[in-house]
């Protein structure tokens, strides 16, 4: 559930200057303070910081001896490596720019409804998908791309896709697994950017409609600045995230009998190098890229975003 | 938008009947998947291939496919369910048991290391959760957790974003002053929390524990490499019911165990409960979950 | 919230999830669906082993079901199964081998743990595959020599006589391409196909093995003989891209010719209602192809294979299941031609009795089974991922074999380097 994974926009008031003279109820505080959340860092070091020091460990050891940047090496020269950066590469620049526009869009217009109910309903409508994540969601869309059972059959046959086969070939892999995951994740994304319209001043949009602005011309020079921060939010997570790449080209790969490679993403890769060549070395490699990416995403957001004034 | 009533041109007019019709078709996007998974059960494979994909089989047919289902090696479906509960529950007990104090303590009371904690939530909170996947799968392995139910509980267990909004949510809806005043009463720092802060923190934990259970019974990568076998949750489970839809991987042709109509049964059942929790949680998602009103 | 009322409903779900953590008693079998049959006819023959059947893929297109599941098992230190079947022959590379400090897999099945004599019972070298400096690894469910199928009673419909070789059977492609359009002589959608049946056959060296070094030339005449034999079959559309066994080969298995193809064709493709349910007679299995200027040889598709796994904890039980379900008369071969000698026999004389099978069914099946060439390497992959990945979508974008060889081999190369082979 990434994608509603959400910060809030609110500032409020806290950490006002203790007042003087209270110095034994702080103390209790503190006390009280490192208690209850000494389970949590506790979890915290167990299951966020240890992994990555471990991951660490491991990419730059073999046999529990240093090798430097071997294990590194090993990856890049591995002839699979650069074809799934390449794949992830593809699909993120698909899915970012479909992401984007279209969520942007669709939370324009689902925020034009003026009847309530039928915003609520609409916007419901498109979140709904977000409850089949992950496998179950891969599971339904193969049904949908097999053109002999599909739904939209008709649709695939016009893109000339007679089999499943077809319709998951590498060069359209990118946008079916873009579709995918904009099928299941937008509708979040459109519910927080809904609530970032709404967090636009009304008064403001009426001066402007007053001064003749139409509504294009409102959305583009008044509420898409304002969503700014928002989107980028999105497409950092989403980027993020979509570097992971991993159940759906998976469960295809299952479905189309080796068609789509075990090797697509780079954490199929991962996961290959951990448990066909049994190579817990490379595989602690690529992930640990794949962390840092991630990590140095979000620490530069938390610090540079704008969404998370407080720390 | 509509207050411009009355000043249709026929360019609005247009615009306007463009903004609808791109509104319906991706209504339409995301639904009709949903409604044919929903429909496929009652058909058999034949039906599928060749009736209207919107059309409603039969209830017998439903009722052989489900047969088909819930007979697979001797109703394997409900151990992967059973096992998806067994640790989704745990985690979502363990999860609020660790998260809303932390949540609470972070943004009301003061002690030293709380906006390193804080930092450091918020920045493992954005990586996601895949991206740790294999180093934990590495992590338990080296201890021997592997295959022990706790190898899901325990990471599942760790939730950030669920300290995070306790965290946001707590120094949003409760004023430092009313915990002041009870201290004041003679209220100790443990009683406040619990006389002042927890009556007041059903909507987080309903919150918490909506993205937690939704986020981890979806969950599959942590749980295939930590937990094989017949310890899979349904997740894991669906996956390996593929391999035995002739469909997808002919060589079992020679005797059909799962019909694609099962296996969309399978898929049906493996999101009920989250799609249940969505069903009774619309309110909350859409209208008060929406940015920043997270006070619910 | 109230803590309390939660922490005893968590120490309840603990306890709930110790009692089904535990394991049923018995063994357990991994096997794909094909095989179930037989397992279901080992339990009602053997009552007092239970039997905990797990249905898998068998590996089938070298999906590394198998190998990834006995990893994931191995770190868990736990879960294994006492038996696996799989379709694959070449798993004893890395099943025989230690991990990361676990025991190999596999366990040893001569010298003690099954008797000689009973191993003596197997086709001679049948267990090759499957031995290692002397020793048994798995023992082999069938052999699955090509052989060639063609239904007699089209063939005279049409008028036409049974090739005898590769360049007849290209031939007869041409004939029926123009004249009996839709007709056609087998299919190339599956990736144990090209490699197994047509390349192996021709002695094509694009699969070897020696000591550490994979070979692999797609130039070779022999190679670029059977590449543009495929060419002109799929052009001239008497070869389909479906697979096999998808709905779409079977809706059009009545106009289906002949087909070259492995012994368990016998069960799994013609006496199967799901696939081409060929009516009794119709069928001849004849001997294998040749080509006019090479040996009499033949390819092999698989022939899967019994595994023991050397964890478990009821050798006796594995034992009993091991030696019923490769030399029970009835269920040994699973459809196939059964690797024990014994069961071979008494399934050839049933084929023979039945006369389902137009034909000399048993001189065929020894004629094929005798000469399968034997320069195809059994290395840690498979030509069957690098097919999928390369070939399957490649044909299907209406590319030639001929375009794509060259990017197969240097598939088949890369993952033989990966894995460990040196690599010419």
């Amino acid at each position: 559930m990434t994608t509603l994974d959400q910060p809030t926009a609110r500032s409020t008031t806290s950490g006002r200057p203790a007042k003087a003279g209270r110095h034994s109820i702080e103390r209790a505080q503190g006390r009280m303070g490192a208690a209850f959340v000494s389970l949590y860092t506790l979890f915290l070091l167990a299951f966020g910081v240890l992994p990555m020091l471990y991951a660490i460990y491991l990419a730059f050891t073999k046999k529990g001896a240093f090798v430097g940047v071997d294990n590194f090496l090993k990856v890049f020269r591995d002839y699979r490596f650069w074809p799934a950066v390449e794949h992830v590469g593809i699909f993120l620049v698909v899915w970012l720019v479909m992401l984007v526009v279209l969520v942007v869009l669709l939370s324009l217009l689902v925020h034009s409804i003026g009847i309530r109910w039928l915003s609520t309903g609409t916007r419901f409508l498109f979140y709904i998908p977000g409850a089949l994540a992950g496998a179950s969601s891969v599971m339904l869309w193969l049904f949908v791309l097999d053109p002999t059972v599909s739904p939209v059959g008709f649709m695939l046959r016009a893109f000339g896709s007679t089999s499943l086969v077809d319709a998951v070939q590498v060069d359209r892999l990118p946008f079916v697994l873009a579709v995918i995951a904009f099928w299941t994740g937008a509708g979040g994304w459109i519910v927080v950017m809904y609530g970032a319209l709404n967090n636009i001043p009304k008064d403001v949009i009426e001066a402007a409609r007053v001064d003749g602005a139409r509504p294009i011309r409102i959305a583009w020079s008044i509420q898409i600045p304002l969503m700014r921060k928002w989107i980028a939010y999105m497409v950092i997570m989403s980027f993020a995230a979509g570097t992971q790449l991993f159940v759906e080209p998976r469960v295809l790969s299952q479905a189309s009998r080796g068609v789509v490679g075990q090797d697509y993403s780079l954490n199929q890769l991962a996961f290959l190098y951990a448990f066909k060549q049994s190579d817990f070395n490379g595989s602690a490699a690529i992930s640990l890229m794949l962390l840092v990416v991630a990590l140095v995403l979000s620490v530069y957001f938390v610090f540079k975003g704008g969404l998370f004034e407080r720390v | 938008m509509d207050g411009a009533v009355g000043r249709m041109t026929p360019g609005r007019w247009l615009g306007r009947a463009f903004a609808i019709l791109i509104l319906i078709v991706f209504v339409l996007f995301f639904i009709v998947p949903l409604v044919w998974l929903v429909l496929a059960p009652t058909k058999t494979d034949r039906q599928l291939l060749l009736e209207m994909p919107f059309a409603f089989g039969s209830f017998e047919t439903l009722a052989a496919n489900w047969t088909t289902l819930v007979t697979f090696q001797k109703g394997l479906i409900w151990t992967w369910i059973g096992n998806s509960a067994f640790y989704c529950l745990a985690a979502l007990a363990i999860t609020l048991i660790i998260s809303i104090p932390a949540g609470y303590a972070m943004a009301l009371t003061e002690f030293r290391g709380r906006r390193t904690l804080l930092a450091a939530t918020l920045i493992v909170m954005l990586v996601p959760s895949t991206a740790l996947v294999l180093p934990i799968f590495l992590e338990l392995s080296a201890v021997k957790l592997i295959g022990n139910p706790l190898a899901a509980i325990l990471p599942f267990s760790f939730f950030p974003f669920g300290v995070y909004l306790t965290y946001i949510y707590f120094s949003t809806a409760i004023s430092r002053d009313l915990l002041d005043a009870a201290r004041v009463d003679g209220a100790n720092e443990f009683q406040v929390f619990t006389k002042i802060a927890m009556p007041l923190a059903t909507p987080v934990i309903a919150l918490v524990g909506f993205f937690n259970f939704t986020g981890n019974w979806n969950n599959y990568f942590l749980p295939y490499v930590t937990l094989p076998g017949r310890k899979s949750p349904v997740q894991v489970g669906l996956a390996e019911l593929l391999s035995n839809v002739p469909a997808f991987n002919p060589t079992n042709a020679a005797s059909t165990t799962i019909s694609l109509s099962s296996l969309a049964l399978g898929t049906l059942l493996a999101i009920a409960p989250v799609l249940i929790v969505f069903l009774f949680a619309q309110r909350y998602l859409v209208s008060g979950m929406t940015a920043g009103g997270i006070k619910g | 919230m109230n803590l309390l009322r939660t922490t005893v409903a968590l120490s309840a779900i603990f306890v709930a999830g110790a009692a089904f953590a535990q394991d049923a008693t018995g063994i357990t079998v991994w096997a794909d669906a094909n095989r179930q049959p037989a397992v279901e006819a080992f339990i009602a023959a053997h009552p007092e082993v239970p039997v905990n059947l797990v249905v898998d893929d068998g590996s089938s297109g070298a999906s590394g079901t198998f190998q990834t599941k006995i990893s994931l098992a191995d770190q868990a230190g736990e879960g294994w199964p006492d038996v696996v079947f799989s379709t694959q022959n070449n798993d004893a590379a890395w099943a025989t081998k230690e991990t990361n400090g676990v025991q190999p897999f596999a366990q040893v099945l001569n010298e003690g743990f099954l008797g000689d004599d009973f191993l003596k019972g197997f086709t001679p070298g049948a267990l090759d595959p499957v031995t290692v400096d002397g020793k048994v690894y798995g023992l082999r469910n069938d052999l699955a020599p090509v052989l060639f199928w063609y239904n007699k009673t089209l063939l005279d419909g049409f008028g036409y006589t049974a090739p005898t070789t590769w360049e007849e059977y290209q031939a007869l492609g041409d004939k029926l391409a123009a004249d009996h359009p839709g007709y056609f002589l087998g299919g190339i959608g599956d990736a144990f196909e090209g490699p197994y049946i047509y390349y192996w056959s021709g002695q094509a060296p694009i699969f070897q093995l020696e000591g550490d070094t994979f070979k692999s030339n797609t130039t070779d005449p022999k190679a670029v003989k059977v590449s543009n034999l495929i060419d002109h079959m799929v052009a001239n559309k008497s070869l389909t891209l479906d697979s096999v066994f998808g709905a779409s080969f079977v809706a059009t298995a009545a106009n289906l010719v002949a087909i070259p193809g492995p012994a368990w064709y016998a069960g799994a493709l013609f006496q199967n209602p799901g696939g081409v349910n060929a009516k009794a007679g119709d069928w001849v299995a004849a001997p294998p192809l040749y080509w006019e200027d090479g040996e009499k040889v033949t390819g092999n598709v698989g022939g899967g294979v019994w595994y023991a796994s050397s964890h478990t904890t009821n050798p006796e039980a594995v034992k009993t299941f091991l030696q019923f379900i490769v030399s029970d008369p009835k269920v040994a071969g699973t459809g196939g031609l059964p690797a024990y000698q014994a069961a071979a026999d008494a399934w050839l004389d049933g084929q023979a009795a039945s006369g389902f099978y137009a034909g000399d069914f048993k001189a065929a099946i020894n004629t094929a089974a005798s000469s399968v060439w034997n320069g195809w390497g059994y290395p840690n992959f498979s030509p069957e991922t690098s097919w999928a990945k390369i070939i399957t979508p490649g044909l299907v974008a209406g590319k030639t074999m001929t375009d794509l060889s060259s990017d197969w081999q240097q598939e088949m190369k890369n993952e033989a380097q990966v894995v460990g082979y040196t690599v010419e």
